[in-house]
């Protein structure tokens, strides 16, 4: 509109002209006054993000060998991860009965930040020989570009004969009419290399995996944050009612 | 609680394994749990103080950035129409009112995660008794966010953000709701996924701290910084009468 016109008029007297007027001429000093100081508010931001990424290291550092020793203690829980995963409402609700049936050869969950924070992070999940792939480790990566982009890679499945859960054709419903749907198996997460689906919307199973599942997986073991339980010793009560019937996500 | 919780786990898994070694895997685990706790509830405190520093060292700077942005006409409302989001949500008696924006101004709280507050600086205007129009968001520890805004004081006839828009020439059929019901919209949308507030966003990460960027264009696919550019801005404009009436924000995006 009228301003735009007349920013645009002004910056192209700068432009055309040799020599502005007294007027062009403080405005054009406003402007480089400007850029400097927009300069150095860009030098303040980038400092900022490096002791930012210093402290993010630093504990990182201090947390791995404390991951390491809960590693070995879950070890000697029966379906930890399994359990927890399900038990996430965002997470369980994601895989297929089929998948489940997978899923019951998971050993564990892993999430590692690349060495310099700031370069990426990747997700593993650890599974025993089963009938279904020959991996024992699936892997998402995340490696962060300066630019800014992220380069996504999964590990590629090896399906054995028959049992690849991403073929057109094998189709998944679920028993029941709960799902009239075919679901997608929550393998093809492995294939999505798109930063962003169509929605704009980044990946939020590694999000939700880095920053929810993986801090704490007890508190989801424990169903701890379901609605329906709260702190108070009735609703410890009706968990063992729930807990009976079904350790997913019934309960949605 | 906790241990009620994960008793009853526990007693799911009894019948394979040896009840004492598992509750005692899951105490210990719990122990983990809350040493992992405390070491991130210490990163986060640094992290923070990291950023409370560094919003010390920049609040002076953009005091300094304001002084000089007062020498150029024009600078915030050309900055606001320059972006390709806040554009297009400004109707044409929203760019007559943002004639009188003076300034912009994003404040953290001083401990930098309570919150935020924007504010809009005008100098008297015929449209509302304001001088400044602000939006305070407050973040609490238990995850809720409080939203507050400057409940606009309209003059006469002039209240354009509660349905009182004048549909010129069905230009903009889609956006008639005045930028200005921004302040207003103090209901969180979606609980669920969280707070969000497309334009808070903008304004704060994005305008606020570098306005310039939008101010020049550079985000504008076609404007960059070359000479040549400065010459077809300058005959683009020699046809003012045909593209600068018919659409005044949004074809930059």
């Amino acid at each position: 509109m009228a301003a735009d016109k007349s920013k645009k008029a002004k910056v192209a007297e700068l432009g055309a002209e040799g020599e502005p007027e007294t007027v062009d001429g403080e405005l054009v000093l406003s402007i480089e006054k400007l850029q400097e100081i927009q300069e150095e508010l860009e030098k303040i931001n980038e400092e900022a993000s490096e002791k930012v990424f210093e402290v993010e290291q630093k504990y990182n550092e201090v947390r791995r060998p404390v991951y390491v020793k809960r590693g070995d203690i879950i070890k000697n829980i029966p379906d930890f991860w399994l359990t927890a995963f399900l038990s996430h409402p965002a997470l369980g609700d994601l895989l297929s009965e089929k998948d489940q049936e997978v899923f019951k050869f998971m050993q564990s969950i892993e999430v590692e930040d690349f060495k310099d924070v700031k370069m990426g992070y990747s997700i593993t999940f650890n599974f025993t020989e089963n009938p279904y792939f020959e991996d024992t480790k699936l892997t998402k990566s995340y490696a962060f570009a300066d630019e800014g982009t992220t380069n996504i890679s999964g590990t590629k499945i090896r399906w054995k004969q028959g049992m690849d859960l991403l073929a057109n054709g094998n189709v998944q419903e679920t028993k029941g009419s709960k799902r009239p749907f075919v679901e997608e198996s929550f393998f093809s997460w492995f294939n999505e290399n798109l930063q962003e689906n169509l929605s704009g919307v980044m990946d939020e199973v590694a999000e939700i995996i880095k920053e929810d599942l993986w801090p704490n997986p007890l508190k989801y073991f424990n169903n701890e944050i379901d609605e329906d339980d709260f702190d108070g010793e009735d609703d410890e009560e009706e968990t063992d009612e729930d807990g009976e019937e079904d350790d997913d996500d019934d309960e949605d | 609680m906790v241990d009620k919780g994960k008793k009853s786990k526990v007693e799911e898994a009894a019948s394979d394994h040896s009840d004492g070694e598992l509750v005692l895997s899951i105490e210990r685990l719990q122990e983990i749990q809350d040493e992992i706790e405390k070491v991130n509830e210490e990163a986060s405190d640094k992290v923070l103080e990291v950023e409370q520093k560094y919003n010390e060292i920049r609040r002076p700077i953009y005091g300094k950035r304001n002084e000089i942005v007062r020498s150029i006409p024009d600078f915030w409302l050309t900055a606001f129409l320059s972006h390709p989001v806040i554009a297009d949500l400004l109707t044409e008696e929203d760019q007559k009112i943002l004639k009188y924006l003076v300034s912009l101004d994003v404040e953290d709280f001083k401990d930098v995660k309570s919150g935020y507050s924007i504010t809009l600086n005008f100098s008297p205007n015929p449209y509302f008794e304001d001088t400044s129009l602000t939006k305070t968001y407050s973040f609490f520890d238990e995850g809720t966010t409080k939203i507050t805004g400057t409940t606009i004081k309209w003059k006469e006839g002039m209240n354009i953000a509660n349905g009182v828009a004048h549909k010129k020439g069905g230009k903009r059929p889609l956006s008639e709701e005045s930028f200005f019901s921004w302040f207003s919209e103090i209901q969180q949308k979606n609980l669920a996924e969280g707070f969000s507030d497309e334009v808070a966003e903008i304004l704060k990460e994005d305008l606020w701290p570098n306005p310039l960027k939008y101010f020049n264009n550079e985000a504008d696919d076609e404007d960059f910084e070359g000479d040549d550019d400065e010459e077809e801005k300058g005959s683009e404009f020699d046809n003012e009468d045909e593209s600068g009436d018919e659409d005044d924000e949004a074809d930059d995006s």
